[in-house]
């Protein structure tokens, strides 16, 4: 994957946080890339990891079983876009 | 039965959240009487994202009404046909659409019918009664009576009553199929011009603190009853041995009809306003709320602002009366089916 790709895939993946999330005065663009999801970034919390996990498991056919994977993955936009790109099934 | 309305809060398709204006009336929009969201200031931005619209507006009505209390309510009682059907036909679609994989959590939570009762316990830290009625077009007064019982039984408590219904695309649509909602365009007072079947959607949330003092009470609700029968005639001598009962030969200064423009209900109506003399107002409400399983929630909330104010919004007026204000009789019907009257009273003289 070039990196016109992966910003379109991060990018991508910023619209269906917020979509998915129903993320209220948070648009697309006001998301950082290396910005933590969770705690003292974007504020999210339990119920938006397992929102997360749907997410990724019906737009990018990635099932994430181990909680202690999942933690490593839903860090930031850029562990989540790297995490598609090698284990995307579609 | 006596129940004090010492607080009320409403947010409806009308000026009735905040800075109230119920004299001036606001348009439907595409045939449905859609509620005015208020800011909703008090609920955390992540929990609000959440919340379906049922669980947004009942929350939102409730909260201030208990956030400054010395006190947590002993009890809070909702009323509500449908809940968050929104949600809940989202979450059934995701089964259907995902093959029954994995499913998120958030709409099926906000699914159920206790969704907004629980929410305001949960958000007031309130570990009381907490109880949801869904009896259709009953709901809301099942609320009342099952308060107006705990506060008999219990006269140093308070409790937390309401009505909450929304339109979601569903109820909409089976309604709208039913034969429920009327086909021509409606905008407002011209809901009662057509004789025709249906009326018009609505939805809306009304909120009380009641108990069984009546000190600085703003209302009391004297009483309810609840009624099953399609026959006329039979509602309307229901009405007459209510009022004998409540009234003796007295009658209510105002008549609240829950007047809705299906011709279906005419009879009904008809059969109860024919019971009021010369001297009771009749008004009307539903040009302001639309038409759904708990609206008597609003009815009730706009006879406390009539028997508070002593003022009657012109476009309510049916028929002039007396021009008294001390007491507000609200009869309603669901679907031919569900029928209450609900009488209040002023407390001051």
């Amino acid at each position: 994957m070039n990196n016109t790709d992966t910003e379109q895939l991060k990018q991508q993946l910023k619209q269906q946080i917020v979509t998915f999330l129903n993320l209220i005065n948070v648009k697309p663009e006001d998301i950082k890339d290396d910005e933590p999801l969770f705690g003292s970034g974007l504020g999210l919390d339990s119920i938006d990891s397992l929102e997360l996990i749907v997410l990724l498991s019906r737009e990018y056919g990635i099932n994430i079983q181990d909680p202690k994977e999942g933690r490593k993955v839903l860090v930031d936009i850029n562990t989540i876009a790297d995490y598609i790109q090698k284990h995307r099934t579609k | 039965m006596l129940l004090y309305v010492h607080q009320s809060s409403c947010i409806s398709p009308q000026q009735t959240f905040g800075a109230k204006d119920l004299d001036s009336l606001q348009p439907a929009v595409n045939n449905a009487f859609r509620i005015i969201e208020p800011s909703y200031e008090g609920i955390p931005t992540g929990i609000l994202r959440r919340m379906g619209k049922a669980v947004r507006m009942g929350t939102g009505a409730a909260l201030p009404l208990l956030r400054n209390r010395a006190t947590p309510v002993d009890g809070i009682i909702i009323g509500t046909a449908n809940g968050g059907m929104e949600d809940c036909i989202k979450f059934l679609n995701q089964i259907i659409e995902y093959q029954e994989g994995m499913l998120t959590p958030t709409n099926f939570v906000q699914s159920t019918t206790n969704a907004i009762a629980s929410q305001i316990g949960l958000m007031t830290s309130n570990r009381n009664y907490n109880i949801t009625h869904v009896q259709r077009g009953l709901a809301f007064e099942n609320a009342l009576l099952d308060a107006a019982m705990l506060a008999a039984d219990h006269k140093a408590q308070s409790f937390l009553v309401g009505g909450v219904d929304e339109i979601s695309a569903y109820n909409y649509n089976i309604d709208l199929l039913d034969g429920w909602f009327k086909q021509e365009t409606i905008t407002g007072n011209d809901l009662y011009s057509y004789d025709t079947p249906g009326s018009i959607a609505g939805e809306g949330c009304a909120m009380f603190l009641v108990n069984s003092h009546p000190d600085e009470a703003v209302a009391c609700i004297k009483a309810v009853e609840i009624i099953h029968s399609s026959d006329p005639a039979w509602v309307a001598a229901a009405l007459d041995r209510f009022l004998l009962h409540h009234l003796g030969t007295q009658q209510p200064a105002v008549f609240m009809s829950g007047e809705d423009g299906d011709s279906r209900l005419h009879a009904f109506y008809q059969a109860c306003e024919s019971k009021m003399n010369a001297q009771a107002s009749v008004l009307r409400f539903k040009h302001m709320t639309g038409e759904y399983a708990t609206v008597s929630a609003i009815a009730v909330w706009i006879a406390c602002q009539i028997i508070d104010s002593a003022h009657i919004p012109t476009h309510m007026v049916k028929r002039s009366g007396g021009g008294r204000t001390n007491s507000v009789l609200i009869y309603n019907c669901h679907k031919e089916q569900q029928h209450s009257f609900i009488l209040l009273e002023a407390v001051r003289p």
